[in-house]
């Protein structure tokens, strides 16, 4: 501690820098070495006055996630949510400048850590509530309309390829976080988390300023994820008849389509 | 460790409205004090996404915003329509949380792109920053925090208030925060640091009224000392604000209406500093806006007694 507070470096800007490095350990690691910097207050002792950067440092970052995560929140209670909070604010300091996308991985920290891990819905539950905030301030871009597609000529329909809005995110859930979430957000008792047995498709997007989402049959996300990796369209009507009755799947891709224009999901 | 009481406020959030989803359904550097000196303003708030509606469907008679700039440095959605509908409205000046200014890190200038294309939409009549820095080494603690008041550490600033005003292409406006901690090897007073940053630098001043008067009592001196340090020509805002009391003390929250003590060092600022945009921030505990128009009605009616009428019969550009 002697040596950091002498004052040897020729760096005309090391006592400035080599301050801050301490400050920021004191903040963050309760390293005490930069007591020695800080002047007593008038009323109150140094060790003190630094904890309310201390404290404040912590109850921000914990302030930000509850935010993010509400619905998570509420369904694992405050004090359960306070620790995992606290958890993920020392395990991932913030390493970008808008405070807007500190609590971004936290789905990961809960599918990666334990105790949290063995609830996989959590997880889930968590990204899901992620996907909608991504969702909420996504990019703008205009949107696919009937019209515009109806001006395509009918030749060129097999060839078309289309791309989603950029607020659009899929994924699947292996539990019922989708149930979970629909139950808190109705204010109701969420039901006992479970195993699905086979995975639900969602799909995350944002409809005139509103983020939303839906569960999608199979032959949907099928259609849905090969169009986004940019199949043409007369290709996903060749698996959609090759899935199931080929008479209907023009019909069938038609109305997926439609479906998605409708909901503002496809860019014009 | 004491992990209680409150905390210092820091910036206000944004995903409001985010769980309405449903299922399916010129080189600056040689800038003239002055010159360039933005416009008075009126008696303005900070902009809040609570307020969204109550703002564009009533006709609040608020004559400005203030909107914190990382809360829009967002790729799009509900905030920047938002913005964009509130700026045709009323004029709006950007006030950000995380330039760093201060910091001995290298300068971000991810960041300064982001906040100049945000600048380029909204055409703020001013953008400003806080005299503090955010953290090094890569990491961000989100909070301002102090800096010593040292030629190494003016020289430093300085530096890059020039760098921050030349990428801007316009001249950064700073404001005092508030303090808990002073570091032992300070040569000067806060307020002679900013007198000589603003000299130095020809950036303009958000004096921060609650600010001034929770780093007085923090570290005993007279706030009147402070405003009598600052150049009177340089101050283009003020920032007036609730804190919390913590008896020995005083913890800038801004979860309540401003104190009567701040009220009356704000008279004392106008009467020295004239007709400058004023505003009152409020970041948690947010009410109606109705309450908060009182307040900003209350600054008004303060500045009128010193001022006259209008408000700009003291000290004009
Ligand atoms: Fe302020």
């Amino acid at each position: 501690m002697g040596a950091r507070n002498s004052h040897r470096s020729p760096d005309p800007k090391s006592d400035f820098a080599a301050l801050q490095e301490r400050f920021q350990r004191g903040v963050l690691d309760h390293d005490d070495s930069v007591l020695a910097d800080i002047l007593a207050g008038p009323r109150e002792r140094r060790d003190v006055l630094l904890a309310v950067y201390r404290h404040a440092y912590r109850a921000r970052l914990v302030e930000i996630v509850q935010q993010d995560y509400e619905y998570l929140l509420a369904h694992i209670g405050e004090e359960a949510f306070a620790e995992l909070a606290h958890a993920y604010v020392e395990a991932r300091p913030s390493l970008q400048p808008n405070a807007r996308w500190f609590s971004h991985e936290l789905p990961e920290f809960l599918q990666e850590t334990r105790p949290w891990r063995d609830a996989p819905e959590l997880a889930e539950l968590a990204a899901l509530e992620r996907a909608l905030s991504d969702a909420f301030d996504a990019a703008d871009a205009p949107v696919m309309t009937i019209e515009r597609l109806a001006a395509i000529p009918p030749t060129e329909w097999g060839a078309v390829r289309f791309v989603p809005h950029p607020s659009a995110i899929r994924f699947d859930v292996t539990t019922n976080a989708a149930e979970i979430w629909v139950a808190h957000k109705e204010g109701r008792e969420p039901p006992a988390a479970r195993l699905l047995e086979v995975p639900a498709h969602l799909l995350v997007w944002r409809e005139d300023l509103v983020p939303k989402f839906r569960i999608l049959e199979d032959e949907e996300a099928m259609a849905w994820d090969e169009a986004v990796a940019g199949l043409p369209f007369g290709t996903i009507c060749e698996m959609l008849a090759f899935r199931a009755d080929p008479e209907s799947a023009p019909t069938r891709a038609a109305v997926l389509l439609q479906g998605w224009i409708v909901s503002g999901l496809l860019k014009a | 460790m004491s992990e209680a009481g409150p905390k210092p406020r820091m910036r206000s959030r944004r995903i409001a409205g985010r769980n309405q989803a449903g299922r399916a359904g010129a080189t600056i550097a040689a800038l003239k004090p002055s010159s360039d000196r933005p416009d008075f303003l009126g008696f303005g708030l900070g902009l809040r996404p609570q307020h969204y509606s109550e703002i564009l469907e009533g006709d609040p008679p608020i004559d400005w915003f203030e909107i914190i700039s990382e809360n829009y440095m967002v790729p799009g959605g509900k905030p920047l329509h938002m913005l964009d509908r509130i700026r045709e409205r009323y004029p709006v000046v950007m006030h950000g949380v995380s330039m760093s200014i201060a910091s001995t890190a290298p300068v971000n200038y991810d960041y300064l792109r982001d906040l100049k294309r945000l600048a380029d939409r909204v055409a703020p009549r001013w953008i400003s920053d806080h005299l503090c820095w955010t953290g090094v080494h890569g990491k961000n603690l989100h909070d301002l925090l102090p800096i010593p008041y040292t030629q190494e550490a003016l020289d430093h600033v300085v530096e890059r208030v020039q760098t921050v005003q030349e990428f801007l292409g316009r001249p950064l406006t700073l404001e005092n925060v508030s303090t808990y901690v002073q570091f032992g090897t300070s040569e000067m007073a806060e307020w002679e640091f900013l007198a000589e940053l603003t000299a130095r630098t020809g950036c303009f001043l958000l004096f921060d009224v609650n600010n001034v008067y929770v780093s007085a009592f923090n570290h005993g001196y007279d706030p009147e000392t402070f405003i009598a340090g600052i150049p009177q020509d340089r101050v283009v805002q003020f920032h007036l604000a609730g804190h919390s009391h913590m008896e020995t003390h005083i913890i800038d929250t801004h979860d309540h209406p401003v104190c009567d003590d701040v009220w009356t060092l704000y008279e004392s600022a106008v009467r020295r500093f004239g007709a400058v945009s004023t505003m009152i921030e409020r970041d948690d505990n947010i009410p109606p806006l109705a309450e908060l128009v009182a307040e900003v009605n209350k600054a008004r009616k303060i500045a009128a007694g010193v001022l006259g009428a209008d408000g700009r019969n003291g000290r004009t550009q």
